[in-house]
């Protein structure tokens, strides 16, 4: 057993895992605001990758101006959605909210084949793909960046719900009926959880953007996502990142392992087998809350 | 339409309907008037119509798919009777809601805070938390657990505490004593009855246990089938008979010579 090479895909493994979470912080975000998994969240990440490549290539402005301002104009896209879509979903049965999540999805998508097209654009970060040595390891730069922008974003959600502000989210999560009775405005919460992951979305779409072009296939960023964000416990942040780094170290090294036993493609069925087996076994996933019951 | 300033309830309602998705009316023109300061009691068995009435004050139908189809709702001489629910918090009216539903994932502190008015400065919440902690010892001692977890009178407590954070001048409150025992309930009665005292605010309070609830309040209101059937000062309905034998478990030795034939219920709802 080559151990450098076992660390080497471990850690690259962990970085994609990373990446992963940044992508299912978004998610954890809007289950932690209303209960539900957003499966539009993949749809949410392609557009916000873009509308920077719309402000940025098309429309000529540096990608530090960019970025920062497609995640505005996200932020207020985050909102509108609430409003229009999910404003009078509210105290209805999750399953509705949840088709309406899929419906936003495809119309999302189709939104984006309608005005951006099929084929695959580079989003052009300018982050170099020079080989970049850690001792003996070999990791990918990108990789890298990505992994930082999950971890800032982490520290940063986790503040943001010790808040006064995120202290409402939660009470909201908890109980809406019990938030409008103390005065919580719950469709404002419910916006603001979606802005928020609209805002993340940018933030996934611009680095996954970057390793595999922006095309429709950055909405099927959703599934590995979401195995992510319900083996972290689906309302857990540092559930979403604990659980994209094991899923990313698993994913890697099982697929080296299995690759040459059943001749490549392992990778979905390890993801597969980890959604499944965590419903299976354990619901609530790492870090979820259990329904509390008092004995 | 007189208008007399020195007397004008706090809260006033009159002859409202209430329809829920358009076909059932759970209440049939109920009208409740809460005088400044002074506790009202409504009493009144299962299904009476008496949630439904605090809803239809503090906007909480509108969840339930229920609106207020007849009558008007009159807050401090203002029409509230169409308003969002957050209006009527800003504007001093909380509801503590039936069965408790304290954030069970969110500290005690946690729950004070996130019934926090938004203008609110952090000095005044800290201020204001102390002063809940005061009246809810019990709560101080726990107030960094998980309210999941709390037995049922601190969540009783500390649902109660968090509707004060609201800043309300009118507390509405359903059903406190559900479910928890005598001593329990007595404790928070009296917590109430100074709250009342202290702050002058006015109290409108939902109970079946009409025992304890005719204890506190100066009046009270007897709902039955979605109508008030009959409304008084506590001592006068305390010496009624037929709330005696219905609701006080009273009409202790009845005298079976004279017991009446005919259904007094009815009465009441002709």
């Amino acid at each position: 057993m080559d151990w450098i090479f076992l660390s080497e895909l471990a850690i690259n493994g962990a970085l994609t895992g990373l990446l992963y979470s940044l992508f299912a912080i978004g998610l954890v975000l809007i289950y932690k605001a209303s209960s539900v998994p957003n499966l539009a969240q993949g749809g949410l990440t392609m557009v916000g990758a873009y509308v920077v490549l719309a402000l940025s290539h098309d429309a000529g402005l540096p990608l530090w101006l960019a970025i920062p301002l497609a995640a505005v104009i996200m932020f207020g896209l985050g909102f509108g959605i609430e409003r229009v879509a999910l404003r009078r979903l509210a105290g209805r049965p999750v399953v509705m909210i949840l088709m309406m999540t899929l419906g936003l999805d495809i119309f999302l998508r189709g939104t984006t084949l309608a005005i951006w097209g099929g084929t695959s654009r580079s989003m052009e970060l300018g982050v170099s793909y020079e080989p970049f040595f850690l001792g003996d390891i070999f990791v990918s730069r990108i990789h890298l960046v990505g992994a930082g922008v999950a971890i800032s974003l982490f520290v940063a959600f986790m503040l943001f719900f010790r808040s006064r502000t995120g202290i409402k989210l939660r009470a909201i999560a908890d109980d809406y009926m019990a938030s409008w009775s103390v005065g919580i405005s719950v469709e404002r919460g419910v916006g603001l959880s979606w802005a928020l992951a609209s805002v993340v979305a940018v933030a996934a779409g611009v680095i996954w953007g970057e390793i595999q072009g922006v095309d429709q296939a950055l909405s099927l960023l959703l599934l590995k996502g979401l195995t992510v964000a319900v083996l972290g416990g689906l309302d857990s942040i540092l559930g979403a990142v604990v659980a994209g780094i094991i899923l990313g170290i698993i994913e890697n090294v099982g697929a080296d392992f299995l690759d040459p036993l059943v001749g490549g493609g392992s990778r979905e069925l390890i993801v597969a087998a980890v959604l499944i087996l965590t419903v299976m076994i354990r619901p609530h996933g790492l870090f979820g809350r259990h329904d509390i019951e008092r004995v | 339409m007189q208008e007399k300033v020195e007397a004008q309830p706090i809260l006033s309602m009159n002859s409202v309907e209430v329809l829920y998705d358009n076909v059932m009316l759970a209440i049939k023109g109920v009208s409740v008037q809460v005088p400044q300061g002074e506790m009202i009691a409504l009493l009144g068995s299962n299904g009476a119509g008496k949630s439904t009435t605090l809803k239809a004050i503090s906007g909480l139908l509108k969840a339930e798919r229920g609106r207020v189809s007849r009558g008007e709702i009159k807050f401090e001489g203002t029409d509230i009777t169409g308003m969002l629910a957050q209006n009527r918090v800003d504007m001093g009216i909380c509801h503590v809601i039936e069965g408790r539903r304290v954030f069970e994932h969110l500290t005690p502190d946690e729950n004070l805070t996130a019934a926090a008015p938004t203008g609110m400065s952090r000095s005044d919440l800290n201020a204001e938390k102390e002063k809940i902690y005061n009246y809810f010892p019990r709560l101080a001692e726990r107030r960094n657990s998980l309210s999941g977890y709390l037995s049922g009178g601190e969540q009783q407590m500390l649902a109660i505490g968090r509707a004060l954070v609201t800043q309300p001048k009118l507390l509405m409150l359903d059903e406190p004593s559900l479910g928890l025992a005598p001593f329990l309930v007595a404790e928070i009665f009296g917590i109430l009855q100074k709250i009342n005292q202290d702050e002058g605010m006015s109290v409108l309070l939902v109970e079946q246990n009409a025992l304890a609830a005719l204890e506190i309040v100066s009046e009270g209101y007897l709902i039955e089938n979605g109508r008030v059937v009959m409304n008084g000062t506590a001592e006068a309905l305390k010496s009624n008979s037929d709330i005696q034998e219905f609701y006080l478990g009273g009409g202790e030795g009845t005298d079976f010579h004279n017991v009446k034939h005919y259904s007094r219920r009815k009465r009441w709802l002709s």
